[in-house]
Order: C-alpha cells, then sequence, then structure tokens
C-alpha cells in the first residue's frame, strides 16, 4: 500500500472520530464547570432558607402587602455523546443517566433564576410555584440536529 | 407599548387576589402564541450541542413568546370586561417539529 492511502483512512477515521472526540471533550470541560458555578449561586441563596414553595398560601396565613405573577424559563440540550449514549441506553430501558443529569440541571438552573429574580425585584416568597417541562422536538427530516428539552418555573411572589 | 387597560389588569396564579374579594366570575380566558425556530439561530444552537448546555437563543424566544400569550390572555381578559386573572396556567407543547405553542389561561373575573 502506498503512503497516500494510510493518510487517506487516517482522514476518513478522523472524520468520523472526530466530531464525537471533540463533543465528549467539549462536554466533560463545559458541563461539570457551569454546574459547579450553579451550585455556588445555590448556596449562597439557600443561606437565608429556601423562598420557593408550592402552598397555595403563605405559612401561617400571613397578609400579602404586594403580588406579582413571576417566571424563569431555561431551555437545556444534551450534547451529542449525551444523545449517543442515551441512545445506546434506551435499548435496554432502566433509568438512562445522562439524560437525568441534563433534566435536573435544567431544573435548578431555572429555580435558582426564580430566586434570583425574586430576591432582585425585593419580594419576600414565592407561593403556588408551578413546574412545567417541554420537549422541544427535532425536524422531522433530519436537517435540523437539535433538541433540548425547556423547563418552566412559574408562581406568584409575594411581599409581607 | 401595552395599553393602559391590559397594564393595570391584575393577575395571579393562586385562586385568589391578595387583598380584594371576588364579586363575580367571568370565565375561562386564555391567550395562546406559536414560534419557529430561526434558521440562523438554529445554526448556533447547532453547534452549541457539541458541549450540551444551555441554548441562549431558544430561551429568550420561548420568554418573549410567552409574554405574548400571556398579554393576549389579558387582552381577552379586558374585552370581557374583567379587572383581575386568578389561577393563571401556562403549558406548553411542540407543535410540528421544530415550533412549540405557547398558551396562557386563567379565570377571568371582577375583584373588588
Amino acid at each position: 500500500m502506498a503512503e497516500g492511502d494510510f493518510i487517506g483512512i487516517f482522514i476518513a477515521c478522523g472524520c468520523v472520530v472526530g466530531p464525537w472526540l471533540l463533543s465528549l471533550v467539549a462536554t466533560m470541560i463545559y458541563q461539570p464547570r457551569k454546574r459547579k458555578v450553579l451550585l455556588e449561586r445555590e448556596s449562597a441563596a439557600a443561606v437565608t432558607g429556601d423562598a420557593l414553595t408550592t402552598l397555595s398560601k403563605p405559612f401561617g396565613n400571613r397578609e400579602i402587602r404586594e403580588f406579582r405573577v413571576m417566571m424563569a424559563n431555561v431551555v437545556m440540550s444534551p450534547s451529542w455523546v449525551q444523545m449517543w449514549i442515551g441512545g445506546i441506553m434506551s435499548i435496554f430501558g432502566g433509568q438512562i443517566n445522562v439524560y437525568t443529569k441534563v433534566v435536573d440541571w435544567a431544573r435548578r438552573e431555572a429555580k435558582q433564576r426564580l430566586r434570583e429574580q425574586v430576591s432582585e425585584a425585593g419580594f419576600d416568597e414565592v407561593i403556588n410555584l408551578r413546574i412545567e417541562t417541554t420537549m422541544m422536538t427535532k425536524t422531522k427530516g433530519g436537517k435540523d440536529r437539535t433538541s433540548g428539552v425547556e423547563i418552566l418555573v412559574y408562581g406568584t411572589a409575594i411581599k409581607y | 407599548m401595552q395599553p393602559a387597560a391590559v397594564q393595570n389588569m391584575i393577575f395571579s396564579n393562586i385562586e385568589t387576589i391578595p387583598g380584594m374579594t371576588i364579586t363575580q366570575s367571568l370565565g375561562v380566558v386564555s391567550g395562546s402564541t406559536v414560534r419557529a425556530k430561526n434558521v440562523f439561530k438554529d445554526i448556533g444552537a447547532a453547534f452549541k450541542n457539541i458541549a450540551g448546555g444551555e441554548i441562549k437563543a431558544y430561551t429568550e424566544l420561548l420568554q418573549e413568546s410567552r409574554n405574548e400569550a400571556l398579554f393576549r390572555m389579558l387582552q381577552d381578559a379586558t374585552a370581557r370586561g374583567a379587572n383581575a386573572v386568578v389561577n393563571v396556567r401556562f403549558a406548553t407543547s411542540s407543535v410540528a417539529g421544530g415550533a412549540a405553542e405557547l398558551l396562557a389561561y386563567g379565570t377571568a373575573v371582577i375583584a373588588q
């Protein structure tokens, strides 16, 4: 075999494996870093106790001076590698850890954003919190390769 | 710019309006909008998928659309002569690939 053939095979393999490898490395660097930042924000907010509740009335029937409906949303997407692993795992069924991680992360992020919004606007608490999850599907035909999950968190922010 | 009548609407997602009494119910009001993803934003999102994580363009798109749906719901309530909407709920569903429907609904009431 000529030397040129090896180079050709090498490039062909690189084209197939390269994007996956790139995605794997990018996932392993990018996502833990973002999660760490989120955890820091969460622990900073947790010092004064959680402002979010699903109760329909403030605890102890305290009087509400002011209220406003507030919402926060986030669209998260698994990476190529995560989608690929998820696809393989779904053959066997059971818990698909890679997807669990992404959806859980998105939900925490959305809740944290609401907490920050609420405290910035000077409200004390959020009552009647609701969480909505929507899958954003791929376009049929395979042209559009994106898919993601949208989490919406909303509730009534109140001031005592 | 929002008309004054809509801007003065009170809405909450609990069953009551704190500090007011509901005197009359005027039925269910709703507002919805269907938004499709932008082709140019999609290209950016496809690159974003390499590492995964948040797609900011979509987050903003859905935020805007949801405000639009909420605005339409309040317009509907204004047209019925209500001054408040209670128990507001949001729902999202993806219709036909790449497009999302955002719905806001609640009960229009007169509160004093």
